[in-house]
């Protein structure tokens, strides 16, 4: 190891002679520790599902947040570091609020992806560029943004810690996302409908997860035109359905 | 107090000031923004003025008279505020009738022009033009009191723009057709460039033989554009509340009334 | 103050490219409405000389006027005049346009849908008369007809003096 990655693999600023970026790439590898997320897009809506790693009996699982609100029109779902995401998020709580301040309106999905890609490439600044500048690495975490754009209607983002965004009808991230990938592209079809996309996400998640689905250890969320997370209530209901 | 026998009443100098002092706004006066001017020709003076009355920022009145009436051979231009040029000029008038009674002689343009100065106490511009037995005769008057006489001359805040014409147009003993055609255009130019004048222009022509006065001499523009959907307001819009005929043959007619003797 | 519009003017036009480069898309009118907004109250104390209307077509592609003082506050009705000439225009623009008084339970809707042809109409003549009146209101006037098809400019020759 030490051979054949030596000298390279440590700035964050230095391409290795193949034109790879190691520190990027070790970024990406640490997404796929993290529990499993799942999107679909239909056009009602898109639905969110995420796995909660319930680690012990003594957790209290309502503590493991893996989905966030970031604006009424948008939410995320996260896979990796998730300490990270908390700074992604709150950088994009910041922009969308900031777009509804300047123009009265929601920011479309794009831009705020791509102002969340910004500060995810700004590991590579020195500390007097601004910004987010003297950050020491890259984000370890990769996001799935869903949302309701007034132009595009429902739209599913994924980005990861290259500052890299692709729209996508259906995605997943995390430990289980091989598996779960497969399993949706086989299953999803465009003319889903949103609870259709439900069950979906929820039972691809189940095939991924090492636990038994319980309302307790997952989250789903749904954007269909407001950001809603489910209740206790709610997501057992969905499980009935599977 | 109250009389009404002629000169300015100072009464209310005092309350009014105090009032003013307090912080009340005095009313405003109709202020004849204006474009006045003159000039001398051969045979005798040709006055002008626009036709435009403001208060403040709104046109109070689109066609008015600037050129007052003086005396049979004399007129007056008055630019400033309205009131005081119209009074002015009917005071100093009427004083001159009385003196041609008395003297049984033409009235002279510089004894009007010497009754004319007020020395600031009222704001009249004047422009002030006749013929009399000495000739043809222009005089400016300023509020302040000075006066000139000229050959020609402008007054107002459209003076600037009537005394450019005059500056490249104006020469010596002009006929009263290339007269005309100068102070009218002297006129027009206040009209088009100066926001305190407009409308129409009224010319004035006075010689030995007499006097032409021509109201709406030029009339400039008339509105650009009328309503193809014209509003029509439905008859009964403005309700009859209540209504009260009194016949005439049951009015009482009393003729010559008595009066109290005023005994104080 | 002519400097200020313009300045203003020039900074909406760049503003309004930087939107479409980050967005993908030219900014609506009710978004353009909220950035005057803030852009005036944003030199709240040092203000620009300016009286705006922002007017265009909204998400439903229904007309908008927004009208504006100084420093930022704006209200979205149905039509509005500013200027010099304002004060011989607004009652009458009030009286044709039949505005629902605020105090009317339950709040009506003050946008009043006249036909183009006629709507175009009362302009000209709102500003016409406001020509005959207010010294500073003359020469020419400036029409944009805003529709979903474009935007068709007119001019009308008003009174010269």
């Amino acid at each position: 190891m030490f051979l054949t990655r030596s000298e390279y693999d440590r700035g964050v600023n230095t391409f290795s002679p193949e034109g790879r970026l190691f520190q990027v790439e070790y970024a990406i590898e640490a997404i796929k520790l993290g529990s499993t997320a799942i999107g679909v897009a239909t056009s009602e809506g898109v639905v969110l599902a995420v796995e909660k790693r319930v680690t012990s009996p003594l957790l209290e699982p309502s503590s493991i947040q893996k989905v966030a609100e970031i604006d009424e029109h948008i939410g995320c779902a996260m896979s990796g570091l998730t300490a990270d995401a908390k700074t992604l998020i709150d950088h994009a709580r910041a922009e969308t609020q900031s777009h509804r301040f300047s123009y009265n309106e929601p920011m479309p999905l794009e831009s705020c992806t791509q102002s969340l890609c910004d500060l995810a490439l700004q590991f590579g600044e020195d500390d007097d560029e601004g910004g987010g500048g003297g950050m020491s690495r890259p984000f370890g975490v990769a996001l799935l943004i869903a949302g309701w754009d007034r132009e595009a209607g429902p739209v599913l983002y994924h980005t990861d810690p290259s500052g890299t965004y692709v729209k996508y009808r259906c995605m997943a991230i995390g430990s289980g996302s091989e598996g779960a990938l497969t399993a949706l592209q086989e299953h999803f079809k465009p003319e889903m409908t949103l609870a259709e996309a439900e069950v979906l996400a929820l039972s691809t998640l189940k095939q991924v997860m090492e636990e038994k689905v319980t309302a307790t250890n997952v989250d789903i969320a749904k954007v269909a035109k407001n950001y809603h997370l489910y209740n206790q209530d709610e997501v057992e209901a969905v499980i009935a359905r599977l | 107090m109250g009389s009404n026998g002629g000169g300015f009443d100072f009464d209310l100098c005092k309350r009014n000031a105090l009032l003013e002092r307090k912080g009340m706004a005095p009313p405003k006066a109709w202020k004849t923004g204006t474009t006045i001017a003159g000039v001398v020709y051969k045979d005798g003076v040709v006055l002008g003025a626009d036709t435009r009355s403001t208060s403040g920022s709104t046109v109070a009145d689109k066609n008015c008279e600037k050129i007052h009436y003086i005396a049979p051979n004399i007129y007056c231009c008055g630019a400033g505020t309205a009131a005081d040029t119209m009074n002015v000029t009917a005071m100093i008038s009427s004083s001159l009738d009385l003196h041609r009674y008395a003297t049984g002689r033409q009235s002279r343009v510089v004894t009007a022009m010497t009754m004319l100065k007020y020395q600031g106490h009222v704001s009249a511009a004047l422009v002030l033009g006749g013929v009399d037995l000495n000739g043809p005769h222009l005089f400016t008057i300023f509020p302040h009191g000075s006066t000139d006489a000229l050959p020609y001359a402008t007054m107002g805040s459209g003076s600037l723009n009537a005394m450019a014409v005059f500056e490249a147009g104006f020469k010596e003993d002009m006929t009263k057709e290339e007269a005309m055609a100068l102070v009218a255009a002297a006129i027009r130019s206040g009209v088009y460039n100066d926001l305190g004048s407009g409308s129409n222009v009224d010319l004035c022509i006075i010689s030995k033989e007499g006097v032409e006065y021509l109201r709406n001499h030029e009339f400039l523009m008339a509105k650009t554009y009328t309503r193809k959907f014209p509003v029509t307001y439905a008859k009964g819009t403005a309700p009859v509340i209540k209504e009260k005929l009194i016949p005439l043959s049951a009015v009482d007619v009393t003729e010559g009334a008595e009066e109290a003797m005023d005994t104080s | 103050m002519q400097a200020d519009m313009k300045a203003l003017h020039k900074m909406f036009m760049s503003r309004n490219v930087t939107y479409q480069h980050s967005h993908g898309r030219p900014m609506s009118c009710p978004a353009t409405a909220q950035l005057l907004s803030n852009t005036l109250y944003h030199r709240r104390f040092f203000p620009f000389y300016t009286f705006n209307i922002c007017a265009g077509l909204d998400e439903e592609g229904r007309g908008a006027v927004y009208t504006y003082d100084a420093i930022g506050s704006y209200e979205r009705t149905g039509y509005s005049c500013q200027g010099s000439g304002k004060d011989l225009m607004q009652p009458v623009l009030d009286n044709q346009l039949k505005a629902a008084s605020p105090l009317v339970l339950p709040p009506r809707n003050s946008v009043t849908e006249l036909p183009l042809e006629q709507a175009v109409d009362l302009v000209k003549d709102a500003f016409v008369s406001a020509g005959e009146r207010d010294i500073y209101t003359g020469d020419n006037v400036e029409i944009l007809i805003i529709t979903k098809d474009g935007i068709k400019r007119e001019e009308l020759e008003l009174k010269r003096d």
